[in-house]
């Protein structure tokens, strides 16, 4: 009753008509940043992270949450219309929206990806009323280990359930390490790596890191050659859906919605990671697997409910403990420590109005964006048709301005093209990007916590196992060390298997 | 895919190497705590780690898949942008961040992207009018400004 008394509380804040203003624009940037291929919604919401800077709390991150989630609305567009992702989390869609969409049926794929990711976003959203604060007390247990293990737990669960090769991950993620190291040591004030320069002293920002790695290095990636696609042209007539669809979609609705939430729960998987698993599930499930691949609608709804489900379900978490589970939501982590607001299990408590604030917008985001996806898709569509290197001049100069205005120097606008280009070299070297921003976020806590732990116990390692909650914290790290492990291990048994039984069938006898 | 594997492992190998040496002289353990160099210490080793791991996967590594960067022309293209951002930088002391995007955006469009005359200069005005409503009329930010005032 307390979590729907705050809720009612949430939704006087965001209700006010500035609030209501910054969700509109938070979700339509986000449908177009989503929409646009290049350009993620982490990638949008560091650069128009700046923006905010002169806005009330409560606005800039009901702003910012929003470009997150309609992110993941947009991206169903430029999928399934072009057959290119508009971002990572909609990578399933492509597969079946674009094979809808030359069978004529673009507006139904677009219809119930829109209703899927409503009718998902807003359970998950349910879920994040009722989880977080009771998460949040339970965190409040937490001490200087749990922190550390937590932090670690975050950026190695990131290598584990990510969707490429844990050691590249890990890679990413100590690369985020080496960055955070740079700078004046949080404990004893000496300088660290900054090998004589004043501009390194206090160390590096986060937004250069993010804007580059994600910005300009998307862009970068994009601009290799001339983009050139052709936009399947969709009506409002067409986005009807039968009894027959409705009846084909439904349950994949619930079990994507499902997955998603979960998925999002866990730090470091994500959206692209829910979306990949509910389709997978979805095939399985569904009577008529042989249609996946080939425009099977159920597809696109359990893809797309999963993915909005867990961009929502990510932001638990981040909420309740300070610990990002995704990318959008370290952006997001960073947004509120550069608003002067301190991220953990009290913020419930000592920000009460803001997060109730953003959870009620959340709810009005996701009514505007289903306005947005269903009557105003063709619209959106139309956007599509604007040639992408008119939007690129304009996206690396707001980034670069962006990168100016943190702390209105020319030192951070070179350090965002340093890391533009890191970020690239990284997407061409196969090595994820995710877990070097969120090791950029954690880091600084991370160590404090475990020079903290060390200094209680006297140097001891006993004491990250001494208490039941940092036991279970450690077992879960070692956990998500071991799983890429294991699955390497079963991979390499299951080839050679199939290397024997193949050299069988060959052999004469 | 394996010489770029084989590339990625030496830059961290080389990035690790650089953490520990430029830490070296700080306290590793500082009296009763762990000194300045306690987790840059264990974080340049975790990366040597990792890095051998890639190097010892990438040389075992027989498939023959191939590597990701673009051709000629495509890295062209990047080198160009690249170019043209640095320049922008260089450009933004003397001559104003305005009037060096306004150079950066007919450079874009005009020398890499090929694109028509007027709507190139149609998407500078309006980059150059978001960039002046938002940043320096709304927000109050106070970007250099060069020889014509802004």
């Amino acid at each position: 009753m307390d979590a729907l008394a705050s809720l009612a509380n949430g939704f006087a804040i965001a209700m006010t008509p500035t609030n209501l203003l910054f969700v509109l624009i938070g979700v339509t940037l986000g449908q177009l940043i989503g929409a646009l291929p290049g350009i993620g919604p982490s990638a949008g919401m560091a650069l128009l992270l700046p923006v905010t800077f002169g806005l009330d709390p409560v606005t800039a991150l009901v702003m910012l949450s929003g470009i997150m989630y309609g992110g993941m609305y947009g991206g169903t567009l430029t999928s399934v219309l072009v057959n290119v992702p508009g971002e990572a989390a909609s990578v399933m869609t492509a597969i079946d929206g674009n094979q809808l969409a030359k069978q004529g049926r673009a507006g139904q794929a677009l219809a119930v990806a829109a209703i899927g990711s409503f009718l998902a976003g807003i359970g998950s959203v349910t879920a994040l009323v009722f989880l977080t604060p009771a998460l949040s007390s339970f965190a409040l247990n937490f001490s200087a280990p749990e922190y550390f293990l937590l932090a670690l737990l975050g950026i190695t669960a990131t290598a584990s359930l990510g969707t490429g090769s844990a050691l590249k991950a890990m890679i990413g993620a100590t690369l985020g390490l080496m960055i955070a190291l740079i700078g004046t040591d949080p404990i004893q004030g000496t300088s660290r790596l900054t090998f004589g320069s004043l501009d390194l002293l206090e160390g590096i920002d986060f937004l250069p890191v993010a804007i580059g790695v994600f910005g300009i290095a998307e862009i970068l990636v994009s601009m290799e050659q001339t983009q050139s696609g052709q936009v399947v042209r969709t009506r409002l007539k067409d986005m009807w859906l039968t009894g027959k669809d409705w009846a084909e979609c439904r349950m994949a609705i619930v079990r994507g919605g499902f997955i998603g939430l979960l998925i999002g729960l866990m730090p470091g998987a994500g959206p692209t990671v829910a979306a990949l698993l509910a389709y997978v599930v979805e095939k399985k499930a569904s009577r008529h697997p042989e249609k996946f691949g080939h425009g099977a609608l159920d597809g696109v709804a359990a893809s797309e409910s999963a993915n909005n489900s867990a961009a929502h379900g990510a932001m638990i978490p981040m909420l309740a403990l300070g610990i990002p589970g995704s990318a959008s939501t370290a952006v997001l982590l960073a947004a509120l420590v550069l608003l002067g607001i301190r991220p953990g299990p009290m913020l419930l408590t000592e920000q009460a109005d803001l997060v109730w604030g953003l959870i009620a917008s959340m709810f009005i985001g996701n009514v505007i964006l289903l306005i947005m996806n269903l009557p105003l898709a063709p619209l959106f569509a139309s956007v599509l048709r604007i040639p992408y290197s008119y939007l690129v001049a304009g996206i690396l100069i707001v980034s670069l301005v962006g990168a100016y205005a943190i702390s209105l120097s020319l030192f951070n606008v070179g350090l965002t093209l340093v890391f533009g280009m890191v970020g690239y070299l990284m997407i061409r070297a196969d090595i994820p990007r995710a877990p070097l921003v969120l090791a950029v976020v954690l880091a600084p806590m991370m160590e404090s916590a475990l020079r903290q732990s060390l200094m209680l116990s006297e140097g001891s390692g006993v004491i990250f196992v001494q208490r039941p909650l940092s036991a279970v914290l450690a077992l879960l790290v070692i956990g998500s060390l071991c799983l890429p492990l294991l699955s390497f291990l079963l991979a390499r048994r299951a080839a050679r298997r199939a290397g024997v039984a193949e050299a069988l069938s060959h052999s004469p006898d | 895919m394996r010489l770029t594997n084989i590339i990625a492992a030496l830059v961290l190998l080389g990035l690790s190497a650089t953490v520990l040496l430029g830490t070296w002289q700080l306290p590793y353990w500082a009296d009763f705590a762990p000194g300045s160099s306690f987790t840059a210490f264990w974080v340049g080793i975790i990366g040597i780690v990792l890095a051998l791991s890639l190097l010892v996967t990438a040389v075992m590594d027989d498939s023959t898949e191939p590597h990701s960067f673009p051709d000629r022309s495509g890295i062209l293209r990047i080198v160009a942008l690249t170019a043209g951002l640095w320049l922008l930088v260089l450009l933004i002391p003397p001559l104003g961040f305005v009037t060096a995007s306004i150079l950066f955006c007919l450079f874009l469009l005009l020398g890499i992207e090929r694109r028509p005359i007027v709507p190139s200069l149609f998407t500078t005005v309006i980059v150059v009018g978001v960039v002046y409503g938002v940043f320096i009329a709304w927000l109050g930010i106070a970007l250099p400004t060069g020889p014509l005032g802004i």
